[in-house]
């Protein structure tokens, strides 16, 4: 290898490998995918909610409970399906309630469904036809639990209940031994007449799911209690309140729909969100090397052996290779961990590689991180030139930064809620922003004429910045003293001023 | 052959002139002063001939070559701000350079070793940079300058910074090379260093040529300077422009002369032996380069 671009490629690349940061940066994002479902499992607050319920009468809490057990049933019939449907398990009972999939249970289905033996009798049927590769059905986290009525507040008057809840709701200092609570729910022995309202204790906003469960249960006994005072008869009144609906649910079977835009626009996002952490981190080092450069008075025994363009040229392939090594090892780790894992991580990874399987994709993803490689890096280097030190360099890079950055997590959550969106589609053609949102697209599909258009796009802009920014990088690495201000950045990008 | 040619050069930084229709030559295997004040412009001469900044105007030859890195193969230069890669090897450094410079890696790598043997840095050849004395460095910065056994060595105040004992191995190494039949330019504005190693010399004052040619012709350029210890005053003497008495003692008297410009020496004896002008003493004072530096270059930057 004779090229000086290669020669000075290569120094740059072993420059920056040789240091700690690069070392620690390159294997974090491994010890993060091994170690962030551990911590996030230890870390999660239990999903179900408790519930205490007071009611004098004992005519309401019964049915409250009952209700709340019935929606955790219904929830698990729902899961049931979604499960059956996933891994092709219809098929050991076609009759089955869970090998519906276009259905909202209702009440008697689902009392029928725990009547047959719930979720375990289901499991069994279903591993009948199951294959060895078939992971086990999890029933799902109920989200209320019905926790007793401690006797001293079963007890207590609306006033005494008054004072005495708010400080058992989920109390800053644990009191241990103790049930947690989440919510009180006090029902007025009167409730019915609607004279005395239901009160509810929370440290928080009352979720809709809660608050649905209480006015669909006490509705139903106040509405009973109403017909059986109209003279209708009690098994009348009764068989009135089952009277609903048939409701029919059209959704896309497990992993397409909006499911299918997600998953498939997690990898993607990764990589937009991969190549904007590499640059910030690769471009830094770099403009580490050139700063160095400049300090250290080695500038001048550099251009005497390789001219201004081959040192550009040179320290932009050695940046662009530092990142894609780390981008590689990454990709590597991660494709490992969706292969040779079981488990969490797989599921998740290995649905989100899938647009790597087609070509035209994987294409533009890495044309697009290339392109966004050099743009960017070009930036870095450019202010790298023009400044004596580290110092120097932050005041242009911090407002740089800012308009590159900033606006990553708007395109991500914008591409998640919307891929096709008008903002995500001019955001596109904006060229510093091309690389991020078109690699953040791909995954949901774009259409060729944009994919093709914003590349072009993108190319012409990389090559005016080339031009433009590469006559500042010549004219800048000479010079010393005072960094150049934006008139002068301005005119030496036209050409107007030179060494 | 020519190694080096300056026709007729012109370099501004925007209003400001910094060299100014500059002509010189530099014949193969010479070792050639470039010599001039603070701000003379002998920096942006040699970035010029290194293509590292370009002429406004006029024309560079570089080997027979138009200026460029394809001359890198047969260049060596030394700057005058100096500094290496801190966490670079010395060896890996030498070589790096050497590379740049054509050179295959192992012979880069040879040569390397070699060259830091002879400066007394062979122990220290895996060492990073930012672990070696400044002087060491300076050697090391040397190393990558004539790794490729330069065929023209360019060297930018070369002795600034150094101390005597580094002073003295590079002057080594410059003879070295020039006996070798590496043509070295050097630039300084310490007269010694040129009086001890050049052949020919350029004084440049204010970006313009003020002279160029040998030490003996740039010392002809001011009048010649005698101590004469005799019985009466020289005053009258053809040829003498004066005259200062230093000391009387036992009847002679000592007599510190100079003779107009142009003035021989030997003129003055023949004229001296044929009056019978009695002579105790004739000693003929060799005018530093230093004494011509400030007669030259004093005299145009005091017109400019």
């Amino acid at each position: 290898m004779s090229n000086p671009i290669l020669l000075v490629a290569a120094r740059e690349f072993r420059q920056i490998a040789a240091t700690r940061s690069f070392w620690v940066t390159l294997l974090i994002l491994p010890l993060a995918l091994a170690i962030g479902p551990l911590a996030s499992h230890f870390m999660q607050k239990p999903h179900t909610e408790t519930v205490m319920l007071i009611d004098p009468s004992g005519q309401a809490a019964g049915a409250v409970a009952e209700r709340i057990e019935l929606d955790h049933q219904r929830q698990v019939l729902q899961s049931l399906s979604r499960y059956s449907e996933s891994h092709d398990l219809d098929r050991a009972d076609p009759t089955a309630p869970w090998a519906r999939h276009d259905h909202y249970y209702s009440d008697s289905e689902v009392k029928a469904f725990v009547a047959a033996g719930g979720a375990k009798r289901a499991a069994a049927v279903m591993q009948r036809v199951a294959t060895p590769d078939t992971k086990p059905f999890e029933e799902p986290e109920p989200d209320y639990r019905i926790v007793p009525t401690r006797p001293a507040i079963a007890r207590g008057s609306p006033a005494e209940l008054a004072t005495s809840l708010p400080g058992l709701i989920n109390p800053p200092t644990k009191d241990h031994g103790a049930e947690p609570l989440d919510y009180a729910v006090y029902i007025p022995t009167d409730f019915a007449s609607g004279r005395a309202p239901v009160q509810i204790w929370s440290d928080g906003a009352v979720p809709g799911q809660l608050m649905g469960v209480l006015q669909d249960t006490l509705t139903r006994a106040m509405r009973l209690h109403f017909l059986e005072a109209q003279g209708v008869r009690p098994e009348m009144a009764d068989a009135a309140q089952l009277i609903a609906p048939m409701i029919r649910v059209n959704r896309p079977s497990p992993g397409k729909g909006h499911e299918q835009v997600i998953i498939a626009s997690i990898l993607p996002l990764l990589v937009s969100y991969l190549l904007l952490m590499s640059l910030m981190l690769s471009g830094s080092w770099m403009l580490q090397g050139t700063v160095e450069e400049r300090s250290n008075k080695l500038i001048e025994t550099v251009l005497a052996c390789v001219s201004p363009d081959q040192l550009m040229y040179g320290k932009l392939i050695g940046t662009v290779a530092v990142g894609l090594t780390m981008v590689a090892l990454w990709v590597a780790c991660a494709i490992g961990a969706a292969f040779a894992t079981q488990g969490m991580i797989a599921d998740f990874l290995r649905p989100a590689l899938a647009p790597l399987s087609q070509p035209s994709v994987a294409l533009a993803m890495i044309y697009y991180f290339f392109a966004g490689y050099i743009m960017i890096s070009m930036i870095f280097l450019t202010i790298g030139a023009m400044s004596d030190s580290f110092r120097d360099a932050q005041s242009y890079l911090s407002p740089v930064m800012l308009v590159i950055a900033m606006p990553f997590a708007i395109i991500a959550q914008a591409v998640l809620r919307d891929p096709s969106s008008l903002g995500v589609r001019i955001m596109s053609w904006i060229p510093i922003y091309t690389p991020f949102t078109m690699l953040a697209r791909l995954g949901a599909g774009v259409p060729l004429w944009e994919v093709i258009g914003c590349g072009i796009t993108l190319a012409l802009f990389i090559a005016v910045e080339v031009v433009m920014l590469g006559r500042v990088f010549r004219a800048s690495l000479l010079g010393a003293g005072s960094k150049p201000n934006l008139a002068r950045i301005g005119r030496l990008m036209r050409g107007r001023e030179t060494e | 052959m020519t190694a080096l040619l300056l026709d007729h050069v012109t370099k501004d930084f925007g209003e400001k002139r910094a060299v100014d229709d500059l002509s010189f030559s530099v014949h193969d295997g010479e070792v050639f002063g470039f010599l001039g004040g603070n701000g003379a412009g002998k920096t942006t001469s040699l970035r010029m001939v290194l293509d590292i900044i370009r002429p406004t105007a006029g024309r560079i030859e570089i080997l027979g070559r138009a200026p460029g890195r394809e001359n890198s193969a047969d260049l060596g230069f030394l700057p005058e701000e100096r500094g290496l890669y801190r966490t670079m090897t010395a060896l890996d450094t030498i070589t790096y350079f050497g590379r740049l410079k054509g050179m295959t890696r192992g012979d880069a790598r040879r040569e390397g070793k070699a060259l830091l043997d002879r400066f007394g840095l062979g122990g220290s050849a895996n060492m990073k940079i930012e672990k070696l004395s400044k002087g060491m460095a300076q050697k090391v910065q040397l190393a990558t300058a004539v790794v490729n056994a330069p065929r023209l060595l360019i060297l930018d105040e070369p002795f600034s910074g150094l101390d005597p004992v580094n002073q003295g191995l590079l002057e080594d190494e410059i003879r070295r090379l020039s006996k070798q039949g590496s043509t070295i330019v050097f630039s300084t504005h310490v007269m010694q260093h040129a009086e001890r190693l050049c052949d020919r010399l350029l004084l440049l004052a204010e970006g313009r040529k003020a002279f160029e040619g040998t030490q003996d012709e740039a010392r002809a350029t001011l009048p010649a300077r005698l101590t004469l210890t005799a019985r009466q005053t020289p005053a009258s003497l053809p040829g003498v422009a004066s005259a200062t008495e230093l000391g009387e003692h036992g009847g002679w008297t000592d007599w510190d002369v100079r003779l107009e410009p142009g003035g021989d020496p030997s003129d003055l004896l023949q004229a001296c032996t044929e009056r019978g002008f009695a002579l105790r003493r004739f000693e003929q004072s060799r005018p530093s380069l230093h004494d011509v530096f400030i007669h030259i270059v004093g005299g145009e930057e005091g017109r400019a």
